[in-house]
């Protein structure tokens, strides 16, 4: 690989003409400059870390260090660095440079994802306590377990339905709300609002309105059950209705998404050029035709990247489920909430981990693809 | 330039020197490596209401802190189990903790983390004095205990609405048949006997196994249910499938249960005695730990209201408790002036002092008369008879692996509710299978 004289190429240019031994000094400073950073801002936030623990000092200060330190100790550190490369001799500097800024950002990615990556691998093959291997034991439970089973079914719905529904919904709203003369700002942030709660809040909320008590127990406060009772039926105790409860707890999932997708389909389909609109009206296309010949294929790249955000975002969902509680007994489980569950409440670090790591591997695929879908496109533009 | 490069070296040297000096000084914090010094502070870790542990904080604050070096606060957390394990495996844990599992202290004394009480000055034969030889056993590892006892519950209570219940003649039932004898009664008079409810979040089932147990207690008795613990009987031996009848006796048959046993796993615990404090009552019976005053209309009066009635004979009468241990994971002067203190005579007395208080004091030089609450005073006499006699148990499902007692155990139970009677054998050899090896 010969780089032309521009900039990209200019560290291996430098590191190919020099002699071996600066060569091998450029590939020591590389190192040192690259975990040099992340070492030098470990130390100093654990330091800063003890001092902010330390109840006895000022209150005012505290405030202070964290604010420098935290805002200003990065910045400082890179400034630092980058002073440090500049003081070494010209050949070295900007075979050096890049590593400076690179490698931090790798080290770090090291020390926070590969590593509980492996150690989370490496545990899933151990028992509860982490003390014995054994083999590939948690590894049949999640493929045996009555409750897996159930866990792993909820979530394949979860992952269909969710993106299917959301995005439709989303598309709709959309296209709807793109010919609204006015109020189409305020329709849109109506939609938006729901992704401002969190899924923790979102499950409180509509924990309510499915809330339910038996005859004997207080009047029903449930919005359903209230509309129920007005239309003179008897109350429902909805979170138990398996196995339709899973259907009401995705619910609450599309109800936080579908703004959303609604949000970034809307700018999508604002991007359509008119000229395609006008020359398919003029050539006597009805506005249905216009729509699913036209928009939906020009923004088919937006809609897959939304319904793959999605996806990821359903086989991840742990929170709603766990709020409402009671997972095992209505049938509602998921693999993140599994994992949760066996990791922490059940204290079995084994089959916590290996519910992780199948977890882990079901998502990678989901990655890999939209990596490719998205290199395609910067191809394309 | 050339005076930047003069500066900058130095600048990361400084810096680094001074990160390593800091972060030496402090490195010191460790757990068993003997006794550090005041640093002013006890942080504890807890798993109450919050308007509980606010009360106590009040008493703690008053008989404590007030005449003390240091300051010791109660956080109370909803979610103990998680948090008290993400702080201890991070590195970060509190000084002391109020488990109420006695498993999760002997795990924690096997992983080297807890400071065993007789390493901060304590002596065995002054616990055992002080709290029976069977609740110090509970946390007994390698002949040093691990946890000091801060609170017990006693859960063999059955809660009924006394001046209803006097006035249309019932009779407090003495043994098992009476019960059904009474139940039975109820609904012929146009009643319903019971108001049960399993729900609790995350934790659904609890209360359910907690009737298993005192049933499985009452029928089996105390050695059997050690046995059953421990695991040396499996969980669908006929010992305790036999409990699970009984217990079905009374959740299965038509018009015992209000709202029937299919809807228990849906009623918050803490709601199902409420029908009770109806005119007339909406249910007669109702069978939990004493903390469940808490949950009582703020308006209703003990002993006129309601009043309880211990869990009747079967086979033999024991007693079902539930409680607190206190374990330590500073070993510091304030942390063991801080327990000591607090596990003994006086805070435990002052804490009864509190009507909305439903803490029952393991200590036995607390008398009864230190409770405010009538009710309480009674069990706490109950409950200290039967850790003298020998015939109290501690909650199984606290005692068991957590994998079993705060899992497949409440998820088999609110299974057993909703599928009936039939599918008792498989809910039983489903948890049997669930047991963890070795």
């Amino acid at each position: 690989m010969t780089p032309p004289n521009g900039k990209p190429g200019a560290s291996v240019d430098i590191a190919e003409r020099a002699p071996a031994a600066v060569a091998l000094w450029v590939s020591i400073l590389r190192i040192i400059g690259a975990v040099a950073i992340p070492i030098v801002a470990f130390f100093a936030l654990w330091a800063t870390f003890d001092f902010l623990r330390n109840a006895n000092a000022n209150r005012a200060v505290i405030v202070l260090v964290a604010v420098v330190v935290g805002v200003g100790g990065i910045f400082f550190l890179f400034w630092a660095m980058n002073a440090a490369v500049n003081a070494l001799p010209a050949r070295f500097r900007e075979g050096v440079r890049p590593y400076v800024f690179v490698g931090p950002c790798l080290v770090i990615l090291a020390v926070f994802l590969i590593y509980p990556v492996i150690n989370t691998i490496i545990i899933s093959f151990k028992d509860a306590t982490s003390s014995k291997v054994v083999g590939l034991d948690n590894f049949k439970f999640v493929f045996t377990d009555g409750e897996m089973l159930t866990a792993i079914r909820n979530t394949a719905a979860w992952i269909v339905l969710v993106p299917l529904v959301a995005t439709s919904i989303g598309l709709v709203f959309a296209t709807l709300a793109d010919r609204l003369r006015r109020g189409e700002a305020v329709a849109k942030s109506l939609i938006f609002l729901p992704m401002a709660i969190s899924f923790a809040g979102a499950a409180v909320v509509w924990n309510f309105i499915y809330s339910y008590r038996p005859a004997g127990f207080g009047s029903n406060i449930g919005l359903l059950n209230g509309i129920m009772i007005g239309l003179g039926q008897n109350p429902v105790p909805w979170l138990d209705q398996q196995p339709w409860n899973n259907l009401l707890l995705m619910v609450i999932m599309v109800w936080m998404q579908t703004g959303f997708a609604m949000v970034v389909l809307s700018a999508a389909i604002k991007a359509v050029p008119v000229e395609l609109i006008e020359a398919a009206r003029i050539d006597g296309a009805s506005e249905f035709q216009v729509f699913r010949r036209i928009v939906v294929p020009v923004i088919l790249p937006t809609i897959v990247v939304v319904a793959t955000y999605m996806v990821i975002n359903a086989m991840k969902v742990f929170d709603i489920v766990f709020v409402m509680g009671n997972a095992e007994g209505r049938g509602t489980e998921v693999i993140a909430e599994r994992m949760i569950s066996w990791f922490f409440v059940r204290g079995d670090n084994g089959k916590g981990a290996a519910i992780a790591v199948v977890l882990f591997l079901a998502i990678i695929p989901v990655m890999i693809w939209n990596i490719r879908r998205f290199r395609e496109q910067e191809t394309i533009r | 330039m050339r005076r930047a490069k003069v500066l900058v070296l130095p600048a990361v040297v400084v810096l680094l020197a001074v990160a390593c000096t800091k972060s030496n000084n402090n490195s010191s914090g460790g757990n068993n490596g003997g006794q550090s010094g005041n640093i002013g502070r006890v942080s504890v870790l807890n798993a109450m209401e919050p308007s509980e542990a606010q009360a106590l904080q009040a008493v703690v604050d008053a008989d404590i802190n007030k005449n003390a070096n240091y300051v010791a606060t109660l956080e109370a957390n909803a979610d103990f189990e998680t948090q008290v394990k993400i702080r201890v495996e991070g590195g970060n844990p509190p000084d002391v903790a109020f488990y109420p599992q006695p498993g999760s202290v002997i795990e924690q004394a096997k992983a080297g983390n807890a400071v065993a009480l007789e390493d901060m000055g304590f002596t065995a034969s002054e616990l055992e004095k002080t709290y029976g030889s069977y609740l110090m056993g509970l946390v007994e590892y390698n002949g040093k205990h691990y946890g000091i006892p801060t609170n017990v519950n006693l859960k063999s209570m059955i809660w009924y609405p006394k001046d209803d219940f006097d006035k249309a003649g019932y009779k407090i039932p003495q043994t098992w048949d009476q019960l059904l004898a009474l139940s039975a009664q109820i609904q012929k008079d146009g009643g319903t006997p019971w108001c049960v409810g399993f729900e609790s979040g995350g934790a659904t089932g609890w209360p359910a196994t907690d009737w298993m147990e005192d049933i499985m207690l009452d029928t089996a008795g105390t050695s059997t249910y050690d046995k059953w613990v421990s695991h040396q009987i499996p969980f669908n031996d006929p010992s305790v499938v036999h409990a699970g009848q009984l217990m079905g006796q009374i959740m299965f048959h038509a018009g015992w249960v209000l709202g029937g046993a299919a809807q228990t796993p849906a009623i918050a615990f803490g709601d199902a005695p409420l029908p009770m404090f109806k005119e007339p009552p909406g249910c007669w019976l109702h069978r939990q730990a004493n903390f469940i005053n808490a949950f009582f209309p703020s308006d209703a009066v003990a002993g006129k209201d309601y009043d309880f009635f211990p869990f009747p004979k079967i086979d033999q009468q024991n007693t079902l408790i539930g409680g607190e241990y206190g374990v330590v994971f500073r070993n510091a002067p304030e942390v063991a002036d801080f327990v000591r203190k607090f596990a003994g005579a006086k805070v435990q007395c002052d804490q009864g002092s509190n009507v909305a208080s439903s803490r029952i004091s393991p200590n036995a030089d607390v008398q009864p008369s230190c409770y405010a609450n009538k009710i309480l005073g009674e069990a706490s006499t109950v409950t200290t008879k039967a850790l003298q006699a020998g015939t109290a148990r501690f909650d199984a499902s606290d005692a068991m692996p957590s994998a079993v007692g705060s899992g497949t155990f409440w998820s088999g139970m609110v299974k057993y509710m909703q599928d009936g009677p039939s599918s008792l054998n498989s809910v039983l050899s489903d948890i049997e299978n669930s047991w963890p090896a070795s």
